[in-house]
């Protein structure tokens, strides 16, 4: 068995003997006040559950017992059974076999559970009929259910009993701890204040650096231990879209069928967690429109049934995410013509875009293609949301998509939150780091080769055109670019970090480029938050405080001004 | 005014003083104190981060054992600055923790702690002021030849932030 699917079993078990714990307070519960419908509700939840998850791991023998668990507290719910004492009796058996089925996954006999699994269907068969017996006469009485019990089961009750005596009081521990993510959030401040003062200690070079090597190493691995906790696999969010597809699927009137790929891929809980509002939302877009009525893909030569499949898959430190169907496709010129028409670009614009960047468009807030409103998707509302919630954790987005075919979104995501690879460069004798992930290269340029356009700074730089910003006039909103410029000196030769953003490049002029250094990021906290250009900081080795530049943040803020100089 | 003497009235009967304890800095020219709840500890000011897109208030960010807090210059605030000298040694911090905030108050000197009387804060109305910039003025202490003016530290931010949303929404129509 590999480690994976034991770390599944694990899971499985620890979540099983919560469910069997709490299967038994709340049948004393219900047993001392057999009116407690909440109870009744929750033991259907719970049984429920745990016949799903039994399923999913193929422990057979416990899903069925499970379910015939499920029936008996379904009809109770419903108000066509009343548990008698008698019954209470033969509920608890099952529940300590069913705690013994969990117990054999991990230490491996033979459970027998037949026998209680029938007498249970049984008294569930009979009590039925008793019922609809009293509401109406003329059916013929049922007999009680011992009598409908063949003389062979009775035997096996009997060996069920005998068997189980001496097992049923152990109790069960899983070797599994459940941790609220807070305490793992602290965890991880901790370790991150660790790393920092590590750092500082060694940068203020009391020792050689040899001297901390064990310190360092101890740390680091301290720090990835405590990153690997926080490590979910991507299914704990896959599956539940099974039933989100087919409830989309069914408002539409589509046939939608939904596979997941790479489902083991790990990824820090906490970016699980902002992603999955936006995973559902493009999940519903491609069947709300993605995939094309059945007729439609009928007579374009298609299976009905359309796919949407979830795929996940890792690369260094990013997790890629792709949403793929095989629906219409997204087309370029209606959203052209869209765009033209909401006034969002001009006829002139809208022709020289391309249509990859056209596409990107629908990111844009306010931006809806389908012309109708479907309670689904299409209010216009919600792939802006999706890109800002990538924007926040330094995630990106991109588009592939072929009109008839269907298209893939692509969502890198970064898979730990924790530690950032940034590039640190100095500016105004202030330290910033820009994060490598939006990093494209770093090119020192001479001041000759800076032209000005329209207010503006660019540069070519091999064959590509990279418009030019000073970050501390863009922060302060007063200077312009030229004026800056004019400050060097002619023959000077200026450092430039280019980093690309959606297929943009944009180089910012630095004083002085330091290193590369991996930080902890920390959110900005009231009053200093809300500011765009910077998504945290961090505290360097000197103690002083560096501030991480938000790539989106200024990008966006930078194409908007541009955007308002052409309309203007 | 009235609730306010006879309330004075029933303590002095009672016989009983509840005393506050104030921490007294200098802004401009004046006075001004805080409640010392709201104060968690002085400390010497660290290095600042300036920090774009925030008012000239807001100094930057430092780094207060472990703590990233905004720093807050309160004489630009209240426009209690009177030369241009930016720096014109903002030597301490009060460092100020809530849940909701964490900031530092820079000040010039060492700020001292008083003990007064909670009675003698008084309210005060300020005449032909349009009512926006006082809510934060809590009341006023007078001791003697010296007037200290308490404020809700609090109270200054609230108003800041609600003029942050007040100018997103303008900006917005």
């Amino acid at each position: 068995m590999s480690t994976k699917e034991e770390e599944y079993r694990d899971i499985f078990l620890t979540e099983a003997i919560e469910n069997f714990n709490e299967i038994n307070r709340l049948l004393i519960v219900l047993e001392k006040n057999p009116e407690d419908i909440k109870s009744v509700h929750a033991l259907f939840r719970i049984t429920h559950t745990l016949k799903g998850n039994a399923t999913g791991m193929g422990f057979e023998h416990i899903a069925e017992l499970a379910h015939v668990l499920e029936d008996l507290f379904g009809a109770v719910r419903e108000g066509k059974v009343i548990i008698s004492s008698e019954m209470f009796v033969s509920v608890y058996k099952a529940a300590d076999i069913l705690n013994e089925l969990i117990d054999a996954v991990k230490n491996p006999r033979e459970v027998k559970y037949r026998g209680i699994k029938t007498k249970l269907e049984v008294m569930l068969r009979s009590a039925l009929a008793e019922r609809s017996q009293s509401i109406d006469e003329t059916v013929p009485a049922a007999s009680g259910y011992e009598n409908a019990i063949a003389p062979e089961l009775l035997d096996m009750l009997q060996n069920d009993d005998e068997d189980h005596i001496d097992t049923a009081t152990k109790l069960s521990f899983s070797h599994l701890v459940q941790v609220p993510v807070q305490k793992l959030d602290n965890l991880l401040n901790l370790v991150g204040e660790l790393v920092i003062e590590r750092d500082r200690i060694i940068a203020s070079g009391m020792h050689s650096a040899s001297e901390y090597s064990r310190l360092n190493r101890i740390s680091s691995d301290l720090q990835y231990s405590v990153m690997d906790v926080r490590l979910v696999p991507v299914d704990f969010l896959f599956n539940k879209f099974h039933r989100i597809v087919r409830d989309a699927a069914s408002k539409e009137e589509k046939n939608v069928s939904l596979k997941l790929k790479g489902t083991e891929t790990e990824i820090d809980r906490n970016i699980l967690q902002v992603i999955s509002d936006s995973l559902i939302h493009l999940v519903r877009n491609a069947i709300g429109h993605g995939i094309e009525k059945p007729e439609a893909r009928k007579q374009s030569g298609k299976p009905e049934y359309g796919t949407v499949t979830l795929e996940a898959s890792s690369e260094s430190d990013i997790v890629i995410i792709a949403i793929q169907d095989d629906g219409g496709g997204i087309d370029a010129a209606r959203i052209r013509k869209r765009a033209v028409e909401k006034g969002i670009l001009t006829l002139a614009d809208a022709s020289q875009w391309s249509d990859r960047d056209i596409i990107m468009l629908i990111f844009e807030p306010g931006f809806s293609t389908m012309d109708e409103v479907t309670s689904l998707a299409g209010r216009g509302v919600g792939m802006d949301v999706v890109k800002r919630a990538l924007d926040s954790i330094g995630g990106t987005v991109h588009i592939e998509t072929k009109v008839g075919e269907g298209t893939t979104f692509f969502l890198r995501l970064p898979s730990s939150m924790a530690v950032k690879a940034t590039l640190l460069f100095e500016l105004d004798n202030e330290t910033f780091a820009i994060p490598l992930s939006y990093t494209e290269r770093v090119i020192s340029v001479y001041k000759s080769d800076i032209h000005t356009v329209a207010n503006g700074l660019i540069t070519v730089y091999q064959g590509r055109t990279i418009s030019l910003i000073f970050l501390n006039d863009l922060f302060r909103q007063e200077r312009s670019s030229m004026a800056t410029l004019e400050r060097f000196h002619p023959e000077a030769k200026l450092e430039i970090v280019v980093v690309s953003f959606n297929g943009r490049l944009v180089g910012f002029i630095v004083d002085k480029l330091l290193q590369q250094k991996e930080i902890i990021e920390k959110p900005l906290q009231k009053p200093a938050d809300g500011v765009s250009f910077i998504s945290g900081v961090t505290i360097l080795g000197n103690g002083k405080v560096c501030l991480v530049l938000s790539i989106p943040g200024i990008l966006n803020t930078v194409n908007h001004t541009q955007h308002n100089k052409i309309s203007l | 005014m009235y609730n306010n003497m006879r309330q004075e009235e029933e303590r002095n009967q009672t016989n009983h003083v509840r005393y506050v304890q104030i921490v007294v800095f200098r802004l401009g020219d004046e006075e001004y104190a805080l409640n010392i709840d709201q104060i968690k500890e002085v400390v010497i000011t660290p290095s600042i981060t300036r920090v774009p897109q925030k008012p000239s208030f807001i100094k930057g960010v430092a780094n207060i054992r472990g703590n990233i807090i905004a720093m807050l210059d309160l004489e630009e605030k209240f426009g209690l600055r009177k030369t241009i000298d930016e720096h014109a040694g903002n030597n301490f911090t009060l460092v100020i923790d809530s849940a909701e905030y964490k900031m530092g108050v820079l000040v010039k000197e060492v700020p001292n702690t008083l003990s007064i009387a909670e009675s003698s804060i008084e309210e005060i109305t300020l005449a032909g002021d349009s009512g926006i910039e006082q809510s934060y003025i809590k009341g006023i202490v007078k001791l003697e030849k010296r007037l200290i003016i308490m404020i809700d530290i609090f109270k200054v931010l609230s108003q800041y932030e609600e003029q942050q949303v007040f100018k997103k929404q303008t900006a917005l129509v």
